[in-house]
């Protein structure tokens, strides 16, 4: 595992390790065949990774958003199925920033927003009413993280999943993306720090997501490496054809181009403004994505459409997360209203400015 | 393999605005067709300019005439002129990768001889590695120097030699010792031949547009001195492969339909085109920024002594096929029939790109050879 710039070895190493112990093929084909996996949740929590960037007095694990994103990275490349991102720098940030404790537990959030809810506020509490759908891991959360706005103030609710109707649901990857019904449920509320909105959610849960598929790929590109170098046919390694080459190598690009999109974004985040550098490497990860899982499953033959060797693993979630907080359309339409107010002269400057030549 | 993404310096943005400021104001927008790309029009004048400040052969050492500057310095500079269209034809083999070639391996009297004046932007180079029947299995290449008093007789013909009809040099695969069965790579040297050498006939191989690029150089007799030689005789193979990582996976791999795209966005403002080119746009800009940092990157490993032969055929390849996706995107788009008479720039230019960019992914090694390349140095990493 090769170190990740502006974040601590020790971190890489420790949850790659942590991940290659508990997060094997059994492991997660048995998580998705119950529906969760306690004891990896478990494992992981152990470490305090999942509230890495939340600060500690805020009852995180302190760091920074890179260390969280490269935990993030390492979970896709591991498949661990639990919900990481939605506890630590979706979930947990939200609660962090609203003044909520945070719960010893995994925590969600509602990644489409709350347009379907209706919400009002008394006092300290509110009152939401509505159904929102692809919930990730609702089941087993200990707190539902609601961002939602309220005569023009955005509050962020603390909901117990208990006081909700759920209803298990999953994405193509058999990962919990469940159903919540709330039914006039009240929970503790309080306002958000100022940019903490729904614009900067969308954002920040596609820099989780870019950085999901980013560690995914990875692990695609290089199962691949190793499956054609061992499988011979004609006599020889399948690698040795250059019909298969070409997968070898798009695979290979598509993975460094998507690590190097998520790593930049994330540089960026963690400074400051990212709108750009963000919604490129969503964007590059969704298209990465698709052309990697073609290249991936075609250079594995018919082996690499069975239950029994691991590709799926990471083929199904990344068809999954190239969906999730906004596919190719939501993030192009975005980059090319960017770019089409810059006018031609300001083009060029946008693509090595990003985000600094528009704020 | 292993990108890092790396970022510009305050001192290298600084660089960046320079070269902006000059392009600003020698080749204002609306002054000058754009050219597409490394294949630029040769203008002497325009690299005689380039070249007073600094900014051709920079990353050769002061001693030599050069800047002592970085691979990402000249990165920066290359970037510029290239989305810019300027035509830096006449020094852009010899900045690119002869006068590495001449530093890293050439004697102090062939450095005294041709740095200083690679650097001043005067002296245009040629390469001399293809042949009628060794294109992309390269060292198969036959043309002979055979040794004579003082030198050597160059017998065989190179085809597709860039502005070899313009050029004053040209850098030349040669074969110095007959080849041995089971050793193609042994044998091969490097020589710098002077194209103005009697019994040297440089006939033109018409480009498809009928433009006047390719060459066939055709060597009969050729007597070239032995101070030409460059590097240790029979070690032409592995010098050429070390050059061909300075070839590869610069911005001259990506960059080329940039004007293009520029001049639509243009040409599109304020009209009923805008929106449709908004929804192209924003794969355009991501796709440009992605793989401008992995070039980038391999541009900062130059920096730290790396040779990053893997990572920038990887580049390579990823870029000229976007070159000429992007072409084919905006083809489709763009309900035009669009000719190279147009009054439209854009439309001039995208007729330009539909008939040249084919070449984009052939040129400076096929992407099939440079799969197989990075193909093979994939194979070591854990999995």
């Amino acid at each position: 595992m090769t170190e990740t710039s502006g974040v601590d070895a020790l971190i890489t190493e420790t949850a790659d390790r942590l991940f290659t112990q508990i997060c094997d093929h059994e492991a997660v084909q048995n998580a998705e065949a119950v529906g969760a996996a306690p004891e990896i949740w478990a494992a992981f929590a152990e470490t305090g990774f999942p509230w890495i960037s939340i600060a500690e007095d805020h009852g995180g694990s302190g760091g920074t958003l890179l260390d969280s994103l490269e935990v993030l990275r390492l979970v896709g490349y591991h498949a661990a199925p639990i919900p990481a991102a939605e506890t630590g720098m979706l979930g947990g940030w939200l609660l962090a920033n609203s003044g909520h404790e945070i719960p010893e537990g995994p925590v969600t959030v509602l990644p489409n927003g709350t347009t379907n809810i209706t919400a009002s506020v008394s006092g300290a509490q509110v009152t939401l009413a509505g159904t929102c759908v692809r919930v990730p891991w609702a089941r087993m959360a200990e707190r539902i993280a609601v961002l939602v706005e309220i005569d023009g103030r955005n509050m962020v609710a603390s909901v117990d999943p208990n006081d909700c109707v759920i209803q298990p649901m999953t994405n193509m990857a058999g990962e919990p993306r469940d159903t919540v019904c709330f039914d006039a449920v009240t929970a503790p509320a309080a306002p958000s720090a100022p940019g903490v909105d729904p614009a900067a959610f969308r954002f920040r849960g596609a820099l989780s997501r870019a950085a999901l598929m980013a560690g995914a790929i990875e692990k695609m590109s290089q199962l691949t490496v190793s499956y054609t170098n061992d499988r011979v046919q004609f006599g020889r390694p399948v690698a040795r054809f250059q019909a298969v080459q070409q997968h070898l190598v798009w695979g290979a690009q598509d993975a460094a181009l998507a690590r190097m999109a998520a790593e930049t974004a994330g540089r960026e985040a963690n400074r400051g403004s990212a709108f750009f550098e963000i919604a490129a490497a969503k964007l590059i990860a969704n298209q990465a994505a698709a052309r990697a899982t073609k290249a991936c499953h075609q250079a594995h033959g018919a082996m690499g459409m069975t239950q029994e060797y691991p590709l799926h693993h990471y083929s199904r979630r990344l068809w999954s997360w190239r969906k999730e907080y906004g596919g190719d359309a939501e993030w192009g339409r975005w980059l090319g209203n960017a770019a089409v107010s810059q006018g031609a002269e300001g083009l060029y400057p946008l693509i090595t400015g990003g985000s600094s030549v528009l704020s | 393999m292993r990108f890092t993404p790396t970022e510009l310096t305050e001192e290298e943005l600084g660089l960046q605005q320079q070269v902006r400021d000059f392009l600003q104001e020698e080749l204002p927008p609306g002054s000058h067709e754009p050219c597409l790309g490394m294949a630029a029009n040769k203008d002497k004048a325009f690299s005689l300019k380039m070249a007073e400040r600094g900014w051709v052969g920079m990353a050769l050492p002061k001693e030599w005439g050069g800047s002592d500057r970085t691979a990402v310095d000249r990165f920066i500079v290359v970037e510029e002129m290239l989305r810019w269209g300027a035509p830096v034809g006449h020094h852009w083999v010899a900045d690119r990768q002869t006068g590495n070639v001449i530093l890293k391996f050439g004697t102090g009297e062939q450095r005294e001889r041709f740095l200083p004046a690679i650097c001043r932007g005067e002296l245009g180079f040629s390469i001399g590695m293809s042949e009628p029947d060794s294109g992309s299995d390269l060292a198969s290449v036959s043309t002979k120097a055979e040794p004579t008093t003082g030198g050597w007789i160059v017998n065989g013909t190179k085809i597709w030699t860039s502005g070899a009809h313009e050029n004053d040099w040209f850098v030349c695969l040669l074969r110095t010792s007959p080849m041995e069965d089971g050793n193609k790579h042994a044998g091969l040297s490097q020589i710098l031949v002077d194209l103005k050498s009697p019994g040297l006939e440089i006939s033109p191989i018409p480009f498809l547009d009928g433009s006047h690029h390719f060459n066939e150089v055709t060597f009969n007799e050729v007597f070239v001195p032995d101070i030409n030689v460059v590097g240790d005789l029979g070690m032409g193979w592995h010098q050429n492969t070390t050059e061909m990582a300075y070839e590869r996976g610069g911005p001259d791999r990506w960059l080329s339909p940039f004007s293009t795209v520029e001049q639509l966005l243009r040409e599109a403002k304020g009209t009923e085109l805008e929106e449709t080119v908004a929804d192209l746009f924003g794969e355009l800009v991501a796709r440009w920024w992605g793989i401008r940092n992995l070039s980038l990157s391999v541009a900062r490993l130059i920096d730290t002594g790396d040779a990053p032969s893997i990572e920038s055929s990887l580049v390579k390849e990823m870029g000229t096929r976007y070159e000429q996706e992007v072409v084919e995107k905006l083809v489709h788009l763009i309900d035009l029939e669009y000719s190279p008479d147009s009054d439209s720039l854009f439309e001039r230019l995208l007729a330009q790109c539909v008939v040249t960019f084919p070449g984009n992914t052939i040129r400076g090694g096929t992407i099939e050879i440079l799969r197989s390349v990075a193909s093979k140095g994939l194979k070591g990493l854990p999995a």
